[in-house]
């Protein structure tokens, strides 16, 4: 059993930036990804605004014949991922000698290729095989394994917008069970016109921008984007003096069981319990909370009411925020995303802000770090995620000091 | 840490019987699943053949309901969910729901709610799609339904590794019970039949195009091309001692498990070097020898050249023809759900040697089957394995 986990690479693919150091500087600044949808028409949408990457072209990553038969999921995830050992000091070719793996997470996996063959059936035109091929959900995962040579165990978690988030953790799993020495784990999720038009008729998609915690939240905003991590173990790491972001010490899920898109306070608050439960640590050691935080009256009401409810007292002196008022809700990917940017806070003691804010609404009255970044020490770290069937998983991070 | 893992209940539908019984009996009698396709409409494919399973009622199992807005899928891993909960005995309970978990390997099970759902919102118009078939978008609805349905609130994990997804999820459960993370799991998996599978296989060449060919079910190097079927099985995973405790009844234990990618595919195909790591692995991790395996159920993949490497790497690895089991053709048409059923059929063959169940094994009834390894692979380079062995109650 290897008891200690630590992260050491990181990769991102997002609309305010790729790779981890542009990310870090405009997350910290406070940087919009948000603009008009360009990849499908939404003039019969109720909204037009989304949190679409338009500077991700795959020509700048990879050779046509590679990129052909790869959606854009896992276009977004491999760059990422390839961010993430290369930011571990892993040299590619050097992990089909070791016993590493991938885990990924996704909410629809390729939803674009879906879409581009229900065209052509309803316009009665050919069918594109590469699009066939793309399809099916492990695509990704076995793209990245492909790639980087990987042959341990290959996984990939189809748990909605909490994907990232049982992504990481069961990497950590297989680590601690020996099943794998390295991981590399996270999600990627592309802008889908079928994600669009759903959260639009749940009226659950602001017309503007992303306002969490805001009295005059309005909703989501969709995105895409890709967050890996690199995880091995703390021997592993050490024995080959690799930089360490920080340790991941346990996480929790739980299931609301309750309803397929209404969020349960208990469910959430359970999930907070497990996770720190798992870490072996107390509600008081927790500095810092990467919230779910979408911008949805819903969502954002219950995360603060199950927030109050596990730290009692104290809730008010987290700091909480969601960088989803910056990069919109990439769905599987959010909570990867989310860990790559705890790994971050932890690492550099700033949290990023909750922009957009204005308004206090009495229901959510955390300190979500409004608009300004912070200078703050933060040893540990909980990363919430919540999904459609009321699947939720927090994660905790906590900084490595020997 | 390191809790045993046992299977106290099998839940199944699939083409060719329901319920552990009735699909242990149809594989002893080499019933075949497939049948014309009613589902959907078949011209534009080469063949009309498929595992459906004809009559599938869901209200049988739980009631009228809240069935409405449900796809097929959710239906049938929710009927399975209830077969496998009543084979096991085990009552939800506020005590022990936060400690029970569902574990579910699908990775097409929600595609045709996905592309219909999209489809209406190009024909119909965005603002004009009904929003209640929206939450069967997601890849994890037909998990989560059973925890809704059953109020299970441990965790609920969906797993898409394609053909290796049911013991990839299989064996995320039996972890999360090694771990201390749950005391017990529904897990396994599930596909419908839909023309939106059909097309995506069809397209991939994976799917037979001679009928003849695809309806035999002889031996398994030959047997090549794949014709899909649908269907859901689950197993109730508990620690050991939490079915000792209940007095559960302890169809198996779950020994070891061995899971490695080949980054060597091409084609559809792989080389056999990612199957035998993880056969390796699965030996090693039950702290076995190869030749304590009795039995091996292979079968579980899509493409002829798949197929053959996996028999002539099993019969070499093992050195003998007749430890190895093929499921049914119709049962390996279920995809994502094929590896759960492979399992429940390596249960049957475990079992049947005691004289509690009817024995599956038609060529060698009088053999003392002690252990069965349970194996998968994926066209796109994933391999799992599994080692189940009897339960001996010292």
């Amino acid at each position: 059993m290897n008891d200690r986990v630590v992260i050491t690479g990181l990769g991102v693919v997002s609309s305010i930036g790729t790779g981890k150091d542009e990310f870090w500087r405009n997350v910290l600044s406070g940087t919009s990804g948000i603009g008009p949808v360009s990849v499908f028409d939404t003039k019969d949408h109720f909204t037009h605004n989304g949190g679409e990457i338009s500077n991700f072209d795959p020509s700048d990553h990879f050779e046509e014949q590679e990129y052909r038969l790869m959606n854009r999921s896992s276009q977004m995830a491999l760059v990422a991922a390839k961010l993430a050992v290369s930011d571990a000091g892993l040299s590619e070719r050097s992990l089909d000698n070791s016993n590493a793996g991938v885990s990924c997470g996704t909410t629809l996996g390729d939803a674009q290729s879906i879409e581009l063959i229900d065209n052509s059936l309803l316009d009665n035109t050919d069918i594109n095989k590469d699009h066939c091929y793309q399809i099916p959900t492990h695509s990704t995962p076995s793209n990245i394994a492909s790639e980087l040579k990987l042959n341990g165990p290959s996984f990939m978690f189809s748990t909605a917008c909490a994907a990232g988030n049982y992504a990481v953790s069961y990497a950590y799993d297989l680590i601690r069970l020996g099943r794998a020495d390295i991981m590399i784990a996270g999600a990627s999720d592309p802008m889908s016109r079928i994600e669009f038009t759903g959260f639009n008729q749940f009226s659950a998609v602001a017309p503007d921008k992303c306002r969490p915690f805001d009295k005059g939240r309005k909703g989501m905003m969709l995105a895409e984007g890709a967050g890996f991590l690199v995880l091995e173990t703390l021997d592993r790491a050490l024995n080959r003096k690799a930089h360490i972001y920080g340790e991941l010490i346990g996480y929790g899920l739980s299931c609301d069981a309750a309803h397929m898109t209404n969020p349960s306070v208990e469910g959430v608050a359970q999930c907070m319990i497990n996770a720190m439960k798992d870490a072996g640590i107390r509600t008081d050691d927790v500095d810092y909370i990467s919230a779910h935080g979408t911008g949805t009256s819903a969502n954002d009401r219950t995360e603060v009411a199950a927030i109050k409810k596990v730290f009692g007292d104290r809730y008010r002196s987290i700091p909480v925020s969601s960088i989803k008022s910056m990069l919109g809700h990439t769905m599987g990917a959010a909570s990867a995303i989310e860990a790559v940017t705890c790994a971050l806070i932890i690492n550099n003691d700033k949290i990023p802000p909750t922009i957009n804010y204005e308004n206090v609404d009495p229901e959510c009255d955390i300190d979500c770090v409004p608009n300004i970044a912070r200078d703050h020490v933060v040893n540990i770290a909980l990363n919430n995620s919540y999904a459609f069937g009321g699947n939720n998983a927090s994660v905790v991070f906590r900084k490595y000091t020997g | 840490m390191n809790r045993d893992v046992v299977v106290t209940g099998i839940g199944v539908l699939s083409p060719v019987g329901t319920g552990k019984e009735d699909f242990w009996n149809a594989l002893k009698e080499g019933r075949s699943g497939f049948k014309e396709i009613s589902l959907f409409d078949t011209t534009r494919y080469r063949t009309n053949i498929g595992g459906e399973i004809a009559g599938f009622d869901p209200v049988e199992y739980l009631g009228k309901k809240g069935l409405r807005t449900l796809d097929r899928s959710t239906k049938l891993v929710c009927s399975a969910a209830r077969l496998a909960l009543d084979d096991a005995g085990l009552d939800i309970t506020p005590e022990n729901e936060g400690s029970i978990g569902v574990s579910v390997g699908s990775t097409f099970g929600s595609l045709k709610s996905i592309a219909e759902f999209d489809r209406e919102g190009i024909t119909e118009g965005p603002r004009y799609v009904n929003p209640s078939y929206f939450p069967n978008t997601v890849l994890n609805s037909p998990a989560s339904n059973i925890s809704i349905r059953f109020g299970i609130k441990g965790f609920n994990t969906t797993v898409s590794t394609g053909f290796c997804a049911s013991l990839d999820a299989i064996m995320y459960a039996s972890d999360f019970i090694r771990l201390n993370r749950a005391d017990a799991v529904l897990a396994g998996g599930v596909e419908e039949l839909c023309n939106e599978t059909f097309l995506i296989f069809n397209e991939l060449g994976y799917l037979s195009s001679s009928n003849e060919d695809s309806l035999s079910v002889d031996a398994p190097a030959v047997n090549g091309g794949l014709v899909l079927s649908e269907g859901s099985a689950l197993c109730v995973l508990e620690s050991e001692e939490h079915a000792l405790k209940r007095s559960a009844s302890i169809l198996a234990r779950v020994a070891g498990y061995g899971n490695s990618f080949d980054p060597s595919i091409n084609n559809g195909g792989q080389s056999g070097l990612g199957l035998s790591r993880a056969i390796i692995n699965a030996l090693k991790e039950a702290g076995l020898d190869k030749n304590d395996i009795d039995l091996i159920c292979c079968g579980v993949t899509a493409t002829k050249s798949m197929i053959r490497t996996e028999f002539d790497l099993i019969t070499d690895m093992f050195g003998d023809q007749t430890k190895i089991r093929s499921i049914d053709p119709s049962i390996r048409g279920s995809f994502s759900a094929s590896g759960a059923m492979a399992l429940s059929y390596g249960i049957g063959l475990i079992t049947g040697t005691d004289g509690n169940h009817p024995s599956v094994d038609t060529s060698s009834s009088d053999r003392n089957i002690h252990r069965v390894m349970v194996i998968a692979s994926d066209p796109r380079g994933n391999n799992s394995a599994v080692v189940l062995e009897r339960f001996e109650d010292e």
